[in-house]
């Protein structure tokens, strides 16, 4: 995909960032840049540590060591609230609500931005959806509402976990598409994506996570020069090979 | 534009109204003040002479005691029962649904979420206590007298214990990972209290002192129209430590071990001024018949008498004279004498095998190095007693200053239809509306 990004400017940095749970290591020394304005793929397995990741990132689980900087100094978490947004999988907030309220409630509360509601609505496909509360959606619309409400968020930088998880096929490349828009605009995206072929297809450049380790950090050329030279073979383009060969 | 507290306020508002132990909550509210009112309003009609029963006097015909204090009673009963489910409800349903997620990374503080939270569920029990107000206005179109400064004093000890309920399930709700365990929690914590009052009057003590400040205890004494600021003082501080303790720990991104030390020093902030608040004094007395004050003569009189009184009881704490001078004396010479000190002797607590001990049931005052002894546990013999000892002359009785009641025999008309019919039926058009709005 678009490979711009490797020139773009450090948005925020995460260097030797370690979770544990009681005897299980979460995570263990996970570092790696985001850049501005880039789609970046949180790649890997079930099980790999990205939600972790994803949830010590936003400050909603307390990180045993390591830090987030920008611009050469730590960020804090008063700091980190403006820097990023993060949307969980599996949530359906204010449930007995209007997906139209949860908009304006986004809007109104968390800061976001009005003059994207409409194509907001418009691009994820929820018109029909406003009226229906959050709870009786269905896990794919969930998704999308979502989704909204990630796109409607101030901050320059969009977490999201799994955003095409529960979508269909359709729903995925209209999601896709809207995602896209959004990123060319400037936002940064950071994406937990278990599923590589879609990764591949979405995102500029990707982190590897498998146990709780980063294992390659870079666009798929980079990653793949990378998997040659450990393996002293020929460079393959395909992500889900690379990915194989690093982890 | 709107600032992000009060769209925080209308989505907890909106949250409280689709909940549905609120909606319990208010359809409950009609009948337990309907049953309480109605036997209140009838058993208030045969003291005052209904059906050829002969008419009582004084304090049986306080509107108050006789009316007020049992139609409220159903506050006091929700709050411990109904209101924890729906507070448990509000604080547990955004972490629950993950909405909790969103919302904190706003960088609102937990603290100032918490507040509007509890200002939410205070103004949804302040509509769950629209059935006993109602009752005043239907007390009213019988006839009946209404002293607003004890009905103020009665309605705002239970906004205040329903404060304290907020409170505590506000913790319990943030340190539960889930809302039935936060119920258990708040419930168990509830029951505590009443061993501690249980405790209290057997052993005496601290655990009498602990028990003075329980939302049981409290709650009686604005029943009598007694408002004690150190009362006051110390249900607002365990108001605040349960929603500071809620506030530690909805805070997302935090180790337990570093919310348990917060919640430690919580803790010990509270202990420390719920300590310094019992030496808070100044009490108002806002009922009709005085029931916490002498007459006003004897409150004059007294007040002429400067030197530090001490007044040492033995009587052991479930010896029913005890309570008898507690409530019908000294209570009253507390609010009238700052300079009282009272000592309760005894070396059991039921007092039985004392009873031969020469000096059990004696009462003893010093005053000004002067010192006197009796046995009887009225107000107007201790009253009699402190003024021989202070030489001070006992004020003459006035008559028309004595609290006579307001008798009035009446059937309690309407009652039953307005507590068991229109309040359930509004309550349950209310419910479908919403449900359907928000559908």
């Amino acid at each position: 995909m678009n490979t711009s990004p490797q020139r773009s400017a450090v948005l925020f940095e995460v260097s030797g960032l370690s979770k544990r749970f009681g005897r299980i290591a979460a995570l263990t020394e996970v570092s790696f840049q985001v850049r501005a304005g880039e789609v970046l793929g949180l790649i890997g397995p079930n099980g790999a540590g990205k939600s972790t990741l994803f949830e010590c990132l936003a400050g909603m689980l307390p990180r045993d060591s390591g830090a987030i900087g920008a611009g050469g100094r730590p960020v804090g978490s008063r700091e980190l609230s403006s820097l990023l947004f993060y949307i969980p999988d599996n949530i359906a907030p204010w449930p007995a609500q209007s997906v139209r309220w949860a908009l304006d409630f986004t809007i109104g509360f968390l800061g976001g931005r009005a003059d994207l509601r409409e194509e907001a609505i418009e691009r994820l496909d929820l018109a029909e959806l406003l009226r229906q509360p959050v709870g009786a959606l269905s896990k794919g619309q969930r998704k999308r509402v979502l989704l909204a409400i990630g796109l409607l968020t101030p901050q320059p930088a969009l977490l999201v976990d799994e955003p095409f998880e529960g979508l269909d096929l359709r729903q995925a490349r209209d999601t896709a598409t809207a995602l896209r828009t959004h990123a060319a605009r400037g936002r940064t995206l950071f994406l937990s994506i278990h599923q590589i072929g879609e990764a591949a297809r979405f995102c500029d450049r990707f982190v590897l996570l498998s146990a709780g380790r980063v294992r390659g950090e870079g666009t798929v050329e980079e990653l793949a020069a990378l998997a040659a030279a450990r393996d002293r073979s020929k460079p393959c383009q395909d992500l889900e090979e690379v990915f194989l060969a690093l982890t | 534009m709107r600032a992000p507290w009060l769209w925080l306020l209308e989505k907890e508002c909106r949250e409280l109204v689709v909940s549905r132990a609120w909606w319990v909550l208010l359809f409950a509210m009609g009948p337990l003040v309907g049953v309480s009112f109605i036997s209140a309003v009838r058993t208030y009609a045969e003291v005052s002479g209904l059906n050829g029963t002969s008419a009582g006097v004084g304090e049986a015909l306080s509107p108050l005691v006789g009316v007020w204090a049992p139609a409220f009673s159903a506050c006091e009963l929700a709050a411990v029962f109904l209101l924890p489910f729906v507070a448990i409800r509000l604080l547990a349903g955004d972490r629950q649904s993950g909405g909790l997620k969103l919302e904190s990374q706003q960088g609102m503080s937990p603290f100032a979420r918490i507040l509007v939270k509890a200002a939410v569920l205070v103004a949804g029990w302040l509509a769950a206590m629209l059935p006993p107000l109602s009752a005043i206005l239907l007390w009213k179109s019988y006839g009946g007298q209404v002293y607003a400064p004890e009905l103020i004093t009665l309605g705002f000890g239970h906004v205040l214990n329903a404060g304290l309920t907020i409170g505590l399930a506000a913790a319990m709700a943030a340190i539960a990972e889930h809302p039935s365990t936060a119920a258990i929690l708040t419930l168990g914590i509830t029951v505590g209290t009443w061993i501690v009052s249980f405790f209290g009057a057997i052993q005496g003590g601290w655990w009498e002192r602990a028990a003075g400040y329980t939302p049981a205890a409290m709650v009686a004494e604005f029943q009598h129209g007694l408002v004690r600021l150190d009362t006051v003082l110390v249900a607002l501080v365990l108001t605040l430590t349960g929603l500071g303790v809620a506030a530690v720990w909805m805070r997302l991104g935090i180790g337990v071990r570093r919310r348990a030390f917060q919640s430690a020093a919580i803790g010990a902030l509270a202990a420390a001024s719920v300590f310094a608040c019992t030496f808070a004094r100044p009490s108002w007395d806002t009922s009709e018949a005085r029931s916490n004050s002498f007459p006003e003569g004897d409150e004059r009189a007294l007040l002429q008498i400067h030197a530090p009184l001490r007044i040492e009881v033995h009587l052991a704490p479930e010896d029913p004279r005890r309570d008898d001078l507690e409530h019908r004396a000294l209570s009253k010479l507390r609010r009238a004498m700052p300079n009282l000190e009272v000592r309760y002797v005894s070396a059991t607590s039921i007092g039985l095998f004392e009873q031969t001990g020469a000096g059990y049931g004696e009462i003893r005052y010093e005053l000004g190095g002067r010192r006197t002894m009796s046995r009887a546990t009225t107000a107007e013999a201790v009253l009699e007693a402190i003024y021989s000892l202070a030489g001070v002359a006992p004020p003459a009785e006035n008559e028309g200053a004595v609290f006579r009641g307001h008798p009035l025999a009446v059937a309690p008309k309407w009652a039953g239809t307005i507590f068991y019919g229109v309040w359930p039926g509004l309550i349950l058009a209310g419910a479908i509306l919403t449900r359907k709005r928000f559908q």
